[in-house]
């Protein structure tokens, strides 16, 4: 089966350590993949690159096999795009705009547009600046979504919605993959990637940190722990113990961090009396941070592939 | 705030100053060139244009001694000046609040502690001290262009009346900001202020030829501008007139900043309640939208019309003093100019030829300069990025992008010349009705020759393409309006881009331009296509 999105070497170098550099990435189709990152990290260039916006330094990118670059007209009659940030169409009507956009497509189905504007209770016969942003986010989420289109590729999708669009949205997504559809978005927000994708890559100045399934980053990560003494508590053969990190003290309570196996902790703690002890998953946030904390891009993409 | 608020009015002082400073210099500069060298050319030169004035009185103040230098430089410079400075007065006094409440910079400054009070006389303090610096070099422009003509113009004189032009300018600044209160867009607000302004500047014009409005016109800043004329030998300074030239503009400020603190930031001071209808869901069924070309003539339509009554109008009035100039053009020697200089020998066709054709050549440059300034916004504002996301390839903007120019300069063209065909017989005109035609399709390549040239500039340099363009177009314009005048060498008449237009309705067709314009076109257009197909958008 085809990939619906590949990418090979996609570098986009703006000089001064800035841009996109040798990003290698497959989506299969039908996958919802998330594309994390902080601000700044080349997310949207990403974005732009696929949608031949920008035009790379080196590398390529296609869709279903199609070229980004060579046949790009093709590729956008696959696509339906959202951009980090909505045009300004000023004084037309929301309903002009969709049919604007509509017409260069050759023409969308009415009924789907009306379905759209229903579900995200958008009202297409005001002006375009008298929009509220969250109300030209939806405008953009029809525009991408109104021709069916077999892949989506979405810039921070869900900014500026309330949280009930917010899962309107979600069921949206979800309603695309059922069909078939892929949807490659890029978000900072974690939860909600957590909540749709089934992958996710990580990006951070420029390079591809990480790609891996949700549950695999789960597992791969660290735990925090809670451990509650009855008497002393054991500090420096916890500090000593290896992949354990982040010691804290409060009263009778240690927490920590930690990193691959517990076995080091476990036996740390055997000789003191522990009343309770409890070890929370880490949020895909705290993964996210975790990664971004000290060590250069460069080196977890090499910790990364070496892994 | 004051800094923010100069650096808001840098692009408009420096184009204003510039505008002004030139018009004056070469007013002044142009006196021995237009009124003779000895005193008994100047005295018949004076007499004409008094005989003359009388019956343009409606639109341009009576001269005082035109035969001098310092009534000249008054009538034809201190007298049209004004006009400029006052367009940009509020021009910068919709953008100070509306654009910058359109770009959420008003908000920004609002959230850091700015008051709406502190704001808006920040505003008021900048765009004064940015005008009297204009103002300032509108006289030195007068000065050195009296001093190139080996005359003096009177200082005391030009101080004056300098000062009058300080408080028209302020005072049309405050016009254009009370509008902003009450307009909640920029467009809306300059398009309320530009008719306020122009109700009061014919309020004006039309009292010097009806009486009974006399009384009425005293409320226009522009006949109180009018009142001094200081420059001319026996003018005077009419100081009532000054100081309540500079009590509107404060009363008008004081009006704007009161409307400010109680109006809604983004909103108008008198809020229409929205109607509660339904909520629209479905696309809108206007097949225009739909259609290339077509759909962007429709998305500026109102622009569009606006350019095309704009230039109707201007073509009536060219028309209007259409006899009395071409009797001018037979009687004075110096004007014979036009005439030696090859636009023809029938002087109301040359009328036609060089003001109504070479305005209108000017008319749809400044047509094509702004559709380049829109494409830029394109690029700036993500519409270029939101339509080759679909399924449209880089080309096919570029083909619309000329075809919509090459359609709306075709209207724009067209509507003035149905004007002056309507109107001509009526002053005694008799253009050739396939030479008229003729000299209205050849605007056309005028249009998109400036296309072409902004074309290519935007692709690499988006911010340099208007001023740019708009220097090309200024100074082609007056090299072309002036050059004959001053008898300048004919390789210095063919800088101006306008000559490539040439005189179609007297001389036919000027081939050499008529190709190099084409040339213009085709290649503009062509690097900006090959640009556009490989640089990169929105980054």
């Amino acid at each position: 089966m085809k990939a619906a999105l590949r990418t090979e070497g996609l570098s986009k170098d703006y000089g001064q350590g800035r841009g996109l550099f040798d990003l290698d990435l497959e989506v299969a189709a039908g996958e919802v993949f998330g594309y994390l990152g902080p601000n700044g990290a080349g997310k949207t260039t990403t974005i732009r690159l696929l949608m031949d916006m920008i035009r790379p330094t080196r590398g390529r990118a296609e869709v279903f096999g199609v070229d980004c670059q060579a046949r790009s007209v093709e590729v956008k009659r696959l696509v339906g795009y959202l951009p980090g940030e909505l045009p300004q169409f000023g004084g037309l009507r929301g309903r002009e705009v969709v049919s604007y956009v509509a017409g260069l497509r050759g023409g969308v189905d009415s009924r789907r547009i009306k379905t759209l504007a229903e579900r995200l209770d958008l009202d297409l016969g005001r002006r375009f600046r008298e929009y509220s942003r969250g109300n030209k986010q939806k405008l953009g989420l029809v525009l991408a979504l109104m021709h069916d289109p077999r892949l989506l590729i979405l810039d921070e999708p869900t900014s500026g919605l309330d949280p009930l669009n917010q899962q309107e949205f979600h069921r949206m997504v979800d309603e695309a993959r059922d069909r078939g559809a892929t949807v490659f978005l890029s978000s900072h927000v974690l939860s909600e990637v957590e909540q749709i994708c089934q992958r996710v890559a990580i990006i951070r100045e420029g390079h591809l940190v990480q790609i891996a399934k949700l549950d695999e980053l789960h597992h791969i990560r660290y735990h925090h722990v809670e451990v509650d003494f009855a008497g002393n508590v054991p500090l420096d053969a916890v500090r000593a113990a290896a992949g354990v990190e982040q010691v804290s003290v409060q009263g009778q309570r240690l927490t920590c961090a930690v990193r691959g196996s517990f076995r080091p902790l476990l036996a740390a703690l055997e000789r003191a009396e522990v009343l309770n002890m409890v070890s929370h998953e880490p949020t895909l946030e705290e993964i996210f941070l975790a990664y971004y904390r000290d060590e250069p891009a460069e080196v977890l993409s090499e910790a990364a592939e070496a892994s | 705030m004051l800094r923010i608020a100069l650096r808001a009015h840098r692009t408009g002082f420096l184009v204003t100053a510039l505008l002004s400073s030139v018009t004056m210099f070469v007013e002044a500069a142009g006196f021995a060139a237009a009124a003779g060298q000895t005193p008994a050319q100047r005295a018949v030169f004076g007499q004409e244009m008094e005989a003359l004035a009388p019956q343009v009185a409606y639109l341009i103040p009576l001269p005082i001694h035109p035969e001098t230098l310092g009534g000249y430089v008054q009538w034809r410079g201190f007298g049209f000046v004004y006009i400029i400075t006052s367009f940009w007065a509020l021009m910068a006094a919709t953008g100070a609040i509306r654009n910058e409440e359109e770009r959420g910079l008003i908000e920004q400054w609002m959230a850091s502690t700015v008051g709406r009070l502190r704001l808006v006389a920040a505003r008021c303090a900048a765009f004064t001290v940015a005008a009297a610096g204009v103002v300032f070099l509108t006289a030195l422009g007068a000065f050195a262009g009296a001093a190139a003509a080996s005359g003096s113009l009177d200082m005391g004189g030009v101080l004056e009346v300098s000062l009058a032009l300080l408080g028209v300018t302020v005072a049309s600044f405050g016009v254009g900001l009370l509008a902003a209160q009450l307009i909640a867009t920029r467009r809306g607000a300059s398009a309320l202020g530009g008719v306020v302004l122009l109700a009061l500047f014919f309020l004006d014009s039309l009292s010097r030829v009806k009486s009974s409005l006399e009384s009425w016109s005293r409320i226009s800043p522009f006949h109180l501008y009018n009142r001094t004329t200081a420059v001319a030998p026996g003018g005077r300074f009419d100081l009532k007139a000054t100081v309540a030239l500079f009590v509107a503009a404060a009363i008008l400020a004081v009006l704007s900043t009161y409307a400010f603190s109680v109006r809604d930031v983004g909103a108008s001071l008198f809020r229409r309640r929205h109607r509660s209808a339904a909520a629209v869901r479905t696309p809108s069924g206007n097949p225009l939208l739909r259609l290339p070309v077509l759909s962007a003539l429709y998305e500026q339509r109102w622009i569009l019309v606006s350019w095309a009554i704009g230039t109707m109008l201007l073509a009536a009035f060219i028309l209007s003093l259409a006899r009395s100039t071409a009797d001018l053009l037979r009687s004075n020697p110096t004007f014979q100019a036009y005439l030696q200089a090859g636009f023809g020998s029938d002087p109301n066709l040359v009328l036609l030829a060089l003001f109504w054709f070479g305005f209108a050549a000017f008319i749809v440059a400044a047509y094509a300069i702004s559709q380049v300034a829109r494409w830029a916004a394109d690029d700036a504002e993500g519409r270029l990025e939101m339509t080759i996301a679909q399924p449209v390839s880089r080309s096919r903007v570029v083909l619309e992008r000329s075809l919509t120019l090459l359609a709306a300069s075709t209207v724009i063209a067209g509507l003035g010349s149905l004007v002056v065909a309507a109107g001509a017989p009526a002053q005694d005109i008799h253009p050739d009705s396939g030479r008229l035609l003729l000299a209205t399709v050849l605007l056309v390549p005028v249009a998109l020759a400036f296309g072409g040239l902004g074309a290519t500039i935007i692709a690499r340099w988006p911010r340099l393409a208007v001023p740019v363009l708009s220097l090309v177009a200024v100074a082609g314009y007056l090299i072309q309006q002036v050059g004959p005048l001053f008898k300048w060498p004919s390789w210095a008449l063919d800088l101006s881009v306008f000559t490539l237009y040439g005189t179609p309705l007297t001389t036919g067709v000027f081939w050499t331009g008529l190709w190099a314009m084409v040339a213009v076109t085709v290649l503009g257009f062509g690097i900006g296509l090959v640009a556009m197909r490989y640089r990169d958008v929105a980054s």
